[in-house]
């Protein structure tokens, strides 16, 4: 249990920049998750974390220890691959242990210490197996039995559920924050996961082409995207992104965004929330005028029901193809010149080709920059 | 070894062992989960001392593999420049080290000794290398079908290659001499005509070095594509099985198509075992009748060790070192190049 | 390792069944032309020499006898020597154990090295290393007689364990490496954060899990170094050539009655370790050998 600090790490492989810069800094007990796409860079920094690889420039601190150049097994650090990597011609039990053997530890000491692990994550029947004897999901335990075993400042995990089938890796990451919940420990967790970093992080960093675009806590990440590639990454079905002109009618700032009802599309005038929420920034007056793109997620195109929640304004779409998915049918509405997605309730759930209205809850919309598409 | 066992770490007294012990917990149903599990290792290293050990560590590596390299360099790349160097001499029995120019190669080109074992090696590699390639390949698809006892049959046969030929060229021997081999054999059951005397006629003798070489060689081709025809992707066959191909279709369409790159390593294996064939020609036909059947590597044998002849033996090892480059060259820069793209 | 057919059905018709009968006769007779010099051996190693010059060359023996086998081994004569073939059979075990032991070890060190801790130009290296494997050892022969002879090895059993050591790095290396190069690398970083250094990661981790291809160097290079002809003929004098170059001298020597029978045991003889080793290992042999020359 430990604090890190990552302090301006760049990574360069021959004169291939992968890491451009990397500011984290974690407190004691935090869960970050490295969230991004293969080739973002999150797994090299990982490397660098673990000190499995050498980094370029800036420093990485560990519990306020420089630990540059400081050998993996000194930093106080503990990893779960991937592939698990567990040592195949070893029993789980010299598995789970070998850590503490090559730290000189005496046996008896070791043996309790990978009993008691062997209790916590439920393998005590597993011990004098071999990995090959294993299923997927056993294979997982005994790689983070061996990271446990050490407690180490900090846990390390690459991808450590992307060799699961679709239902463990519920289970395994239900299992991995009560972990956490229950040690406290500091972790880093790489992964491209979206549901994983959502359900997991205290915070997260979120890396595209070897620059962190937002570091937050999930909610904050999920709600206030600081740009469009972070608001495209996160949720599922992703944001829809409306293209829009600011503009003031009858003295309300609003946005103009094109809508298709009865076969014609035309503009429509969105008036924005009396009291402009905190979210779209302020100084949006001098946008006026000017192209903005409306982020708004699925869940705030809802039917228009009787009263309306303040922040919402209600228009009228054409209904393209339904897609229920049990809990909630997605529509796509003839919105902001493509298709939109809406969820709504099944049971109002529109049908096909008809045009029926919609509540938008602007209240929670994101408008971004269409250049660069960095929030407003 | 010694590098490993010792990363200096000071005294026991500073590596401070934690036993991490945990209050009771109030609630004795969770008391295992609640316990960081485990022993912890505080220790105060000096960075220096570290870092020496680390860095052996980082080039322990190399230093592992510096013996060997180093001998490589010298026995492989230093003895090819020593006798390159030899060949441009006038060396006969001992060795000299006055620079004679190409005066051995312009020897050894006018030598008809030579060039009768040059022209064999073309006669007897290109047979050689055609005939195995077609037997093996012919063995690996008829036990590719299924076949009962198919471990012993492979071992079968396999076993020429485990065998010396200095050891099964007594057999051929006996089996290719006309006094006592198959063409007593045949006489022997009436067919007073019958006339197989290769290996003592000097226009026919290169042709048992084929029988022979081709016997030992086949074996080790079969194997390599038996591997290759089971690493076949399983989709691909029910394809085109599905689409109705016959198992020929199969076979000559589809199957053999993606092993291409089998034939490429048998080629260049065999090309290899031809151009170095040694003992194949000592224990069969001892390059004779004459030296009828002599190839590069005997006459270099002969020419170094028993002629007094080092330079003319130093060109003519040079020349087969310029066959094998010829072959491995473009073969091992594929093969390199495939491998970095898998990387 | 299954047919690549093995994802088709089977037929049972008529025609089919001919088929497989037409199937395995070719089968057998192609067991014929690889067993029947073996099977000359063997049956003329047993035979006495009045039953060799009457019966003919496939017939078996009708009062087998171990004679020839004594007299190769320990009283034929060798130029004027006739202590057998036994003192030959002695000088390859006592250059082919050492000559596998150390080639093999080399070969795996440099394979995990080249593999799994990776230095700048480990290609380089393993690229020029490789090339060893395609040398004719002809280029060799007058620069390593000259650097025995240097060494004070000249015809001795050492010189030749030396030679076969060296010019055997380049295949042992190259099927570790190929070998390490399937293993994840994983593993290996797993095993350093777990605080193991480069000799515990390879006597802990990686050895153990090497006996396949631990089990292809060795028959490969006991094969290469026990039926070497070339480097014994060249290097070893008198009383410590091995037995192929001794068998050589026995079955060409001119003078005197030609004893086949004789000749043939000491064939069998010389033959017997590497056959004996191929027979019960060879299944692991070529798995590993063909894996790895696929592989190049």
């Amino acid at each position: 249990m430990a604090t890190l600090t990552i302090d301006r790490v760049r990574k360069r492989y021959h004169h291939q920049e992968v890491l451009k810069g990397i500011d984290l800094d974690l407190n004691d007990g935090e869960f970050l998750v490295l969230l991004g796409p293969s080739g973002c860079g999150k797994s090299t920094l990982l490397n660098l974390i673990a000190g499995l690889d050498e980094i370029t420039d800036g420093e990485i601190r560990i519990d306020g220890r420089v630990v540059n150049g400081v050998h993996p097994k000194d930093r106080d650090i503990a990893m779960v691959f991937q592939s698990y990597a567990l040592y195949p011609t070893m029993s789980v039990a010299r598995n789970i242990g070998f850590g503490l053997e090559m730290r000189k530890v005496p046996k008896a000491e070791r043996e309790a210490a990978v009993r008691k692990v062997a209790a916590l994550l439920q393998i005590e029947h597993l011990l004098e197996r071999k990995p090959a004897q294993l299923s997927g999901g056993q294979r997982q335990r005994v790689a983070m039995g061996r990271a446990l075993v050490r407690d180490p400042k900090v846990f390390l995990f690459d991808e450590p559920l992307s060799n699961l089938d679709a239902r463990l890796r519920i289970d395994m990451r239900t299992e991995i924050k009560k972990l956490h919940q229950r040690l406290g420990s500091t972790i880093v967790y790489v992964t491209h996961d979206q549901i994983e970093a959502m359900t997991l992080a205290t915070r997260i960093a979120i890396m595209k082409e070897g620059v962190v675009q937002q570091f937050a806590p999930p909610q904050e990440i999920y709600e206030r995207p600081a740009n469009m590639y972070v608001a495209g990454f996160v949720g599922s079905p992703p944001m829809n992104f409306l293209p829009a002109v600011v503009a003031v009618e009858k003295d309300r700032l609003g946005l103009f965004v094109k809508c298709e009802a009865h076969g014609a599309w035309s503009d429509v005038f969105l008036p924005l929330p009396p009291q402009v929420p905190v979210q779209l920034g302020n100084g949006l007056a001098e946008h006026v005028g000017r192209e903005v793109v409306l982020g708004l997620r699925p869940e705030h195109i809802t039917r228009a029901g009787s009263d309306l929640a303040s922040g919402q304004v209600v228009v009228e779409a054409s209904v393209g193809v339904l897609e229920p998915t049990g809990a909630d049918t997605l529509a796509y509405i003839g919105l902001g010149g493509q298709d939109t997605v809406a969820r709504v309730k099944p049971a109002d759930a529109p049908r096909t080709g008809e045009t029926a209205s919609f509540a938008l809850d602007l209240g929670s919309a994101s408008l971004f920059e269409p250049k660069s598409g960095a929030r407003i | 070894m010694a590098t490993e066992e010792s990363p200096p770490r000071e005294g026991k007294g500073q590596e401070v062992m934690v036993q991490q012990t945990m209050p009771e917990p109030a609630a004795p149903a969770v008391p295992a989960l609640s316990t960081p599990p485990a022993v912890s290792t505080v220790r105060a290293v000096p960075d220096g001392d570290r870092r020496l050990a680390d860095s052996v560590q980082r080039h322990l590596s190399k230093l592992v593999v510096a013996p060997s390299f180093a001998a490589v360099l010298l026995f492989v790349y230093g003895f090819i420049l020593w006798t390159a160097y030899i060949s441009f001499t006038r060396s006969r029995m001992l060795p000299v080290y006055g620079f004679d120019g190409i005066d051995a190669y312009v020897r050894l080109w006018s030598m008809t000794r030579w060039n009768v074992a040059i022209g064999n090696l073309l006669l007897f590699g290109s047979l050689f290398i055609l005939i195995s390639l077609m037997l093996g390949i012919i063995l690996a698809v008829l036990l590719d079908q299924r076949v009962r006892a198919e471990g012993a049959l492979r071992t079968i046969y396999l076993y020429p290659m485990a065998l010396s030929f200095i050891v099964t060229g007594t057999a051929w021997k006996w089996i290719l001499n006309p006094d006592i081999g198959i063409q007593a054999f045949v006489r022997g059951l009436g067919f007073e005509t019958f006339r197989f005397d290769w290996i003592i006629n000097d226009q026919m003798a290169v042709y048992t070095l084929v029988i022979a070489g081709v016997w030992q060689a086949s074996g080790f081709v079969m194997a390599l594509f038996l591997a290759a025809l089971r690493g076949v992707d399983q989709e691909i066959v029910k394809a085109a099985y599905l689409d109705g191909a016959s198992l020929p279709r199969i076979y000559w369409g589809i199957v053999l198509p993606s092993i291409r790159p089998v034939f490429l390593s048998a080629i260049v294996i065999l090309a290899h075992l031809a151009i170095k064939s040694f003992d194949l020609v000592v224990a069969l036909t001892g390059g004779g009748p004459g030296y009828a059947s002599d190839l590069p590597a005997t006459f270099m044998y002969e020419m170094t060790f028993r002629r007094n002849q080092i330079a003319i033996g130093a060109a003519s090892a040079m020349m087969m070192l310029a066959t094998v480059m010829a072959v491995i060259v473009p073969y091992l820069y594929s093969e390199l190049r495939g491998g970095r793209r898998v990387q | 390792m299954s047919s690549s057919l093995s994802a088709l059905p089977r037929t049972h018709t008529p025609g089919a069944r001919a088929l497989r009968i037409g199937l395995y006769l070719m089968l057998a007779l192609f067991a014929l032309y690889y067993i029947t010099p073996l099977l000359v051996l063997v049956a003329t190693a047993f035979k006495t020499p009045d039953e060799i010059r009457t019966g003919s060359l496939l017939s078996l023996p009708l009062a087998p006898t171990l004679d020839a086998w004594r007299t190769a081994w320990n009283q034929a004569c060798i130029g004027a020597d006739c202590r057998g073939l036994a003192p030959y059979f002695w000088n390859s075990v006592a250059i082919a154990v050492p000559g596998v032991l150390l080639s093999t070890a080399l070969g795996a060190l440099n394979g995990f090295a080249l593999t799994k801790f990776r230095f700048r130009g480990a290609n380089v290296v393993f690229g020029l290393m490789l090339f060893g494997s395609f040398l004719p050892f002809q280029l060799v022969l007058l620069p390593m007689a000259q650097t025995l002879g240097f060494l004070g090895m000249a015809g001795t059993t050492q010189g030749l364990v030396l030679v076969h050591v060296v010019y055997g790095l380049a295949f042992t290396t190259l099927f570790f490496r190929n070998y390490y190069v399937s293993l994840p690398d994983e593993l290996v970083k797993a095993a350093i954060i777990d605080g193991a250094g480069f000799v515990q990661i390879f006597t802990r981790i990686i050895l153990p899990m090497s006996p396949p291809i631990i089990v292809v160097t060795v028959i490969w290079q006991f094969t290469q170094i026990w039926n070497d002809f070339l480097f014994g003929a060249s290097f070893a004098a008198g009383g410590a050539q091995p037995i192929t170059v001794a068998l050589n001298n026995l079955v060409n020597t001119t003078t005197g009655v030609k004893q086949y029978n004789v000749d043939m045991a000491g064939a069998l003889i010389a033959g017997l370790p590497t056959l004996i080793v191929y027979v019960l290992a060879g299944r692991y042999f070529i798995r590993g050998l063909t894996a790895g020359s696929v592989k190049g």
